[in-house]
This record gives structure tokens, C-alpha cells and sequence, in this order.
């Protein structure tokens, strides 16, 4: 059945996702949800949380607030802790309680600025996409409200798309300096499905590699091999010389696919793959091993957080 | 601006009154600062017993979490652990199921999926399926009771029939509701019971998900003659916890099973009658004093009030200047506990709890004792600017205050087994005395 999750957990969620990409900016972030999206990226998707504080708030919504729609009551809020914490913008990002409502975002941006005297970058997400999603939708709101045209600092590179999320503790963080300067960077590599949808949501040219496999092909890899990670990391490698199928379960580019992959969502899909593509290695999170016990050639476990929670 | 996380004295608060408790240390009145205990109170599934693994508590039990991705994603921190292997399935709602309610029409199919899986996959037939839903559908209207009906009657004159559907409400937006998810999900669990004949000789002790400790409740109701204890933790099989109806009385140790044990009481004709867990001999003398006369038993706990207060006085003797950080990530009631340290000669610096209007009583007999003592609410946005600095503690109690003062010997006291009468005193003041002594070395 479609939707249907016999063995695997949920993957990061875009909420985890657009998060992870404002975690690092200084901005206060408010997750609009009743405590448990909060509690789900905190605890769980965000990796840096342990080891570092950061502005992340719940909205801390109650029924009725939801179902009479007190966007007023959530604007206060907000005035509230900016008067008490120190940040340059607040971001809002959305979960299932407000997609269920049908919250209109550019009017809660409108009317929390009237409460605050900084910018306000409202990331539409609602916890059924995947984290790649919500990336995307945080790079692309941080691009409207802060990238300028005429950047008055040069940058050098500018590695977009390197998150927690996909690459575990190899993450490159952007700054907010980095977005506002981010059209006159010399160069953009897109490290990833989101990177690849921030550069082209920008209109610049840029490559797609992963800097952490560039020159770096994973011990044990051999044969024909099926990559299931994110996209650029299967591309980086078969740059590399990997004899490889990329599967994903998050966004395949047609700049990135070739014959032979595959953009899957269901657990079967992979089973699928795995049973009828003859592969002498898998190359991905060894919690999908479980979906196919009875395969016996070489599996490389190459994490994704995302998909397992492993760093 | 400031910078510096924002407190407020027992006295400040006592002068204000129970009308006028600070905004800051209410819930529901700021955004949510996500400190690990926030996480616990944010997260109905994501620490210790929450919805999901409070669901599975029930012997031979799967749950079907349907619900969008976000709501299951950290499932796998429990699905990771052994006992709850193979037991928790998703069925992912999409955006059109948002919009159409499709999801729900799905539900019967992807029971009976799951249960041809675990077949398939010489797995044991589950005796009852939870299904699990959120916020979502707490916004939708969903009637799951009729759902979950309708799931069981698809499995009628199948290889599956007799297994109960049943729903587990993982509605974070209710918490300060009448009826809160841990408050639903209990009664769902005991609303599986169904009547039977009653046996004087057996008691149930409600509220907790895991055992009570070797606390010194069980020996007085043997002693008294009772003869079947039950939890449902140490139920092992289904037909076990169906026993719990046999019931003469219940014991309830969590004010979230009180509704439950309200039904029960109705549906079943089983009373019953409340413990607290409190930290304070004389209180937890009261307590058992009470239950002797409600059940007509013979309780002596002299012995075991004695063991405690020694453990006190051990402690004291050795560290007599002690000052504390209590904080509400623990098996306590954090103002509570507060308040009988102070009793017990103790000194306490900071407290980390919200103040839930029913805990004013403590903060008021705390402040005629100790005016001093600081509480910050672990929810406070301010929380973000906390710092060690501000504290000079010499130990501290619960897994938040170890997050906030990181440096200083702490007991975390949060394990999933339940420390309960002089038996929790007892061992937290010998736990405590083995953290000191261990920083010392």
C-alpha cells in the first residue's frame, strides 16, 4: 500500500529541513506547532542541538488557538521574546497544524512585522514533504528577503545544500552575511537535491558535487553498485568512476539522472531495485539493509541522517 | 538587552498569590524555548513514556501511527529497542489525504497488510492494534472511534478476527485539555478490560507504564493477604492483562490515570483509591495510613519510615550545608521535592519547573521556609541565556538541571521504573550521597 511503512521509520520531514538550514543564522526560529514538531526536530533531527543552543521555539499552539485561527496571539508571542532575545530576523516555519488551517503565511509575516522591528522569513512546510523540501523552501525564502544584487562583500565559493541532514557531521553552515552576498560568489556548488534547487532558484551557474566524496570514494565500494543516498552524492561518486545506480528517496534532478535511476518512495521500491538490478555493492544507510535481508553481496554503509538519525 | 534568563523568588511569588503566578512561569502564555525537559513536555512520544510507547504498553499490542511523516520520524529512537521491535508501522498521510480524509478509509487495509506481514514473516498475531493519530486529525473532527470500529469489523470472518483496533490520541494540541493524550491514551488502554468476577484477593496499582520499584506497597498488601499484585508492565500476555478486571481494588500512583480509573470504577465496579508520590515521611506516613483504613488492612511502617529518615541523616551528617537544584525532568514533583528538602535541613537554590496552579501550595510553605529559593520555567524563552554561573549548587536532581548545570554532581531520577513511599526517599538520598561522594573522588 502506498504510504504504508512496514520496516523503516519516517524520514526527516521538511520542517527538519528548512530548521537545519536557519539553525546556524542568529535567527530566532519558531516552529509553529503545538510542542511535539518542536520536540521531533530538537530532539531528534537536529544534531547540533546537544552540543549547541540555538533560538528554537515552539509556538506552543493549544486547540483552540488553531481552530479559531489567533495568528494575533502568535504575533504577540513572538514581539514578546524579541524584546528578550537577542537576534537580527525571526523565521516561522510551518508544520501540519498550520497546513491544516490553511494559515496564509505572507499575512502572518505581515502582521508579526508589525509587531517587530526585524526582518520575518516564513518557511511554508507542513510535515508530509521531505526534508529536501523544506531546505529548499528555507534557501529560497532566505534568498527573497536577504540576498541583494549588488553584494558589496566578494565571496569566494559558496557550498549550498551541506546540511546536518544529508551529510551528517560533515555539514558546511551558511551564514546570513553568506545569503546576502550570495549572488556575487564566484562560485556555487550545489552539495545536494536542495543545493541544486537553491542555485537554480538564484539563476546563476554552479556545479553539483559533494565535497565530501569529490576525491574520496568510500572503502569497499566494487562492481555495479546502487548509491541510495541523496542524488549528489550517487552523481559525485559515479563522477569518481563508480560503476553506479543512484536511488533516492528524496528529489531527483533531470540534470543528475541517467538511465538506470531511480526516484523511489516506497519501501518496495527499493526491494524492488535491490532484487532485479544484479548490484555487486549497495551503497547506502545500513537500516535499509533490513528491507532486504536476503541480499548477500557487499553493502558500504554510507549514513544519511535523514533517512536513519545517524551522524 | 539583558541577555540573562528570567526568575522569580518563592517569596515574589507567594506576595503575588495563586491568581497572579507570572506569566513566565505559566504555560501557554510564551513561545516554547526547546530545553530537554521542554522536549519531554513538547513531545507526547518523544521521552519516556509518551502516547506511543504508553499504547504498547498493552501485552501482545502493535500500534499503526497514521499521521504525517513529521509525527513518526522519532519513532525510531524507540523502535530501536528490542521489545519494540516490529511493533510500530506508519501509515503516511499525504497532502490530498489532508484535504480528502482518504487516509482514513485506508486504515482497515493497512491493518490487515501489516498483520499478512507479520505472518509472512513468522511474527506473532497481535492480540490488539492501536492506531495512533495527531494533531491533524484532532483538527479534522475525526471520529476514531467509529474508524477503529469499522477497522475491526473489515477483520470479521477472517483469519484476524477478534483483534482489537483501538485509537491512541498523540493530540499535542489538547495537553491543557480536559482530557490530555496521557490522560486518553490511558483510559483507551483500560477500556479494554471487559467485566468479570471480582477476586478480593487482587489489586491493581494504575498510572505507571513500567513497574514500581521494590517499593515497601507491595509487602504491606501481601502481608495484608493480597494475593495477585498487578501492573500492567508485568503483565506478559494479553489474557494476563485482561485479568486486571478481577480487580477489588485499584490503586492509582499518577493523577493521569484518574479518568481510567474513573471508568473502571463505572464499567467495572472496580473503586479506587489515590497515592502520591511525595518525598516527605510524614506525608507518605499519612498516605499509607489512609489506605489501611479505606481497605480495612494492617499497615506497620515503622521499619521502613525509619530506613528512610536514616538515609536522611546519613546524608545530612555528611554534607550538612547541602543546597540543591531541583528540576521537574525526574521522578518528582519538583516543588514538592524542593519543599521536603528544605524540611529535611536541606537548602534549595533553583527550582526548573512550570507552575502549574495546583503546585502554589508548595511554593507557598517553600517560601515561608526558604524566600530565596529561584524558580525559572523550563518553557521561558529566556531559558536560551541561562548560565552555570548564576548557581553555586552542590548537587542537582533531574535530567534538565544536569543540563543546566552541567559542572555539578547530578541524579538524574528519571528512570522509567517509579521510586514510590519511603522507598523513593530512601534510595534518592543514597543516590545523592553516591553522586557527592563520587564527584569527591
Amino acid at each position: 500500500m502506498k504510504g504504508l511503512r512496514k520496516v523503516l521509520t519516517p524520514f526527516a520531514p521538511d520542517q527538519s529541513g528548512a530548521s537545519g538550514v536557519l539553525y546556524s543564522m542568529g535567527a530566532l526560529i519558531v516552529i509553529i506547532d503545538a510542542g511535539g514538531c518542536t520536540g521531533n526536530v530538537c530532539g531528534f533531527d537536529e544534531p547540533r542541538w546537544h552540543e549547541s543552543r540555538s533560538a528554537v521555539f515552539s509556538a506552543g499552539l493549544r486547540d483552540m488557538d488553531a481552530i479559531l485561527g489567533r495568528d494575533e496571539l502568535l504575533a504577540s508571542k513572538i514581539g514578546s521574546a524579541v524584546e528578550r532575545i537577542d537576534t537580527s530576523f525571526v523565521a516561522v516555519i510551518g508544520t501540519p497544524v498550520p497546513a491544516t488551517i490553511g494559515t496564509d503565511y505572507k499575512a502572518l509575516k505581515k502582521l508579526i512585522e508589525g509587531k517587530v522591528d526585524i526582518p520575518v522569513v516564513p518557511v511554508v512546510s507542513n510535515g508530509m514533504k521531505l526534508y529536501n523540501e523544506g531546505e529548499k523552501e528555507a534557501y529560497k525564502a532566505l534568498i527573497d528577503e536577504f540576498a541583494t544584487d549588488t553584494p558589496e562583500v566578494e565571496t569566494g565559493q559558496l557550498v549550498i545544500g551541506m546540511t546536518p541532514l544529508t551529510y551528517g557531521k560533515d555539514y558546511i553552515d551558511l551564514t546570513l552575511d553568506d545569503i546576502k552576498n550570495i549572488r556575487g560568489a564566484k562560485k556555487l556548488v550545489a552539495a545536494s537535491a536542495s543545493g541544486i534547487d537553491a542555485c537554480e532558484y538564484l539563476g546563476k551557474e554552479f556545479e553539483i558535487f559533494s565535497p565530501v566524496f569529490k576525491n574520496s570514494i568510500p572503502e569497499g565500494i566494487k562492481g555495479k553498485t546502487l548509491v541510495c543516498h541523496d542524488e549528489v552524492v550517487g552523481k559525485t561518486l559515479r563522477d569518481a568512476g563508480v560503476n553506479c545506480d543512484i536511488a533516492t528517496f528524496f528529489k531527483l534532478h533531470d540534470s543528475v539522472k541517467q538511465d538506470g535511476d531511480k526516484k523511489i518512495t516506497q519501501e518496495d521500491e527499493f526491494i524492488e531495485m535491490v532484487r532485479d538490478g544484479g548490484y555487486d555493492t549497495i551503497a547506502a544507510d545500513i537500516c535499509l539493509k533490513e528491507l532486504v535481508p536476503d541480499y548477500e553481496g557487499n553493502w558500504v554503509d554510507l549514513k544519511c541522517f535523514a533517512i536513519s538519525g545517524r551522524t | 538587552m539583558k541577555r540573562e534568563a528570567i526568575c522569580f523568588t518563592a517569596e515574589e511569588v507567594l506576595q503575588r498569590g495563586k491568581s497572579d503566578i507570572p506569566s513566565e512561569l505559566l504555560s501557554g502564555n510564551n513561545l516554547v524555548y526547546s530545553s530537554p525537559a521542554t522536549l519531554a513536555y513538547n513531545s507526547p512520544g518523544a521521552e519516556g513514556f509518551g502516547v506511543k510507547r504508553a499504547g504498547l504498553s498493552v501485552p501482545e499490542s502493535i500500534m499503526l501511527i497514521v499521521a504525517p511523516g513529521c509525527c513518526g520520524r522519532n519513532t525510531s529512537l524507540i523502535s530501536s529497542m528490542p521489545e519494540y521491535k516490529n511493533r510500530f508501522f506508519y501509515l503516511e498521510m499525504s497532502e490530498p489525504d489532508l484535504v480528502t480524509g482518504r487516509h482514513l478509509n485506508k486504515i482497515p487495509d493497512a491493518i490487515k497488510e501489516v498483520l499478512e506481514f507479520l505472518r509472512d514473516n513468522g511474527k506473532k498475531i497481535p492480540k490488539v492494534v492501536m492506531i495512533c493519530i495527531t494533531c491533524v486529525d484532532a483538527l479534522l473532527g475525526t471520529d476514531m472511534d467509529r474508524v477503529c470500529r469499522k477497522a475491526e469489523d473489515a477483520l470479521t470472518g477472517g483469519e484476524f478476527e477478534g483483534i482489537k483496533v483501538r485509537p491512541c490520541y498523540m493530540y499535542a494540541l489538547t495537553r491543557e485539555g480536559r482530557r490530555p493524550p496521557m490522560v486518553h491514551v490511558r483510559q483507551t488502554i483500560y477500556s479494554l478490560l471487559e467485566p468479570m468476577e471480582k477476586d478480593a484477593r487482587s489489586v491493581n496499582i494504575i498510572g505507571g507504564f513500567a513497574p514500581l520499584e521494590n517499593t515497601e506497597l507491595a509487602g504491606y498488601l501481601k502481608l495484608a493477604g493480597i494475593r495477585n499484585i498487578r501492573q500492567i508492565s508485568t503483565c506478559k500476555t494479553y489474557e494476563e492483562f485482561l485479568q486486571m478486571a478481577s480487580a477489588n481494588f485499584n490503586i492509582v500512583i499518577d493523577p493521569e490515570v484518574r479518568a481510567a480509573a474513573e471508568d473502571m470504577n463505572k464499567n467495572l465496579g472496580i473503586p479506587y483509591i489515590e497515592l502520591t508520590r511525595v518525598y516527605s515521611t510524614d506525608k507518605i506516613s499519612s498516605q499509607y495510613k489512609a489506605l489501611a483504613s479505606v481497605t480495612g488492612i494492617d499497615i506497620d511502617d515503622g521499619e521502613e519510615k525509619a530506613e528512610a529518615e536514616e538515609a536522611i541523616v546519613r546524608l545530612k551528617n555528611k554534607y550538612p550545608d547541602l543546597k540543591f537544584n531541583v528540576g521537574e525532568c525526574a521522578n518528582a514533583n519538583a516543588f514538592e521535592l524542593a519543599l521536603s528538602l528544605v524540611r529535611m535541613g536541606f537548602k534549595v537554590d533553583e527550582i526548573y519547573a512550570t507552575l502549574a496552579p495546583e503546585n502554589f501550595v508548595y511554593v507557598k510553605n517553600l517560601a515561608l521556609l526558604s524566600p530565596d529559593t529561584k524558580i525559572y520555567c523550563n518553557m521561558e524563552p529566556t531559558m536560551l541565556y541561562y548560565k552555570i554561573s548564576q548557581s553555586d549548587a552542590d548537587v542537582t536532581v533531574g535530567k534538565d538541571a544536569k543540563f543546566y548545570c552541567p559542572d555539578t554532581p547530578n541524579v538524574a531520577w528519571n528512570q522509567d521504573t517509579r521510586p514510590f513511599g519511603y522507598q523513593g526517599v530512601r534510595d534518592l538520598m543514597n543516590k545523592i550521597y553516591d553522586a557527592l561522594e563520587e564527584a569527591k573522588a
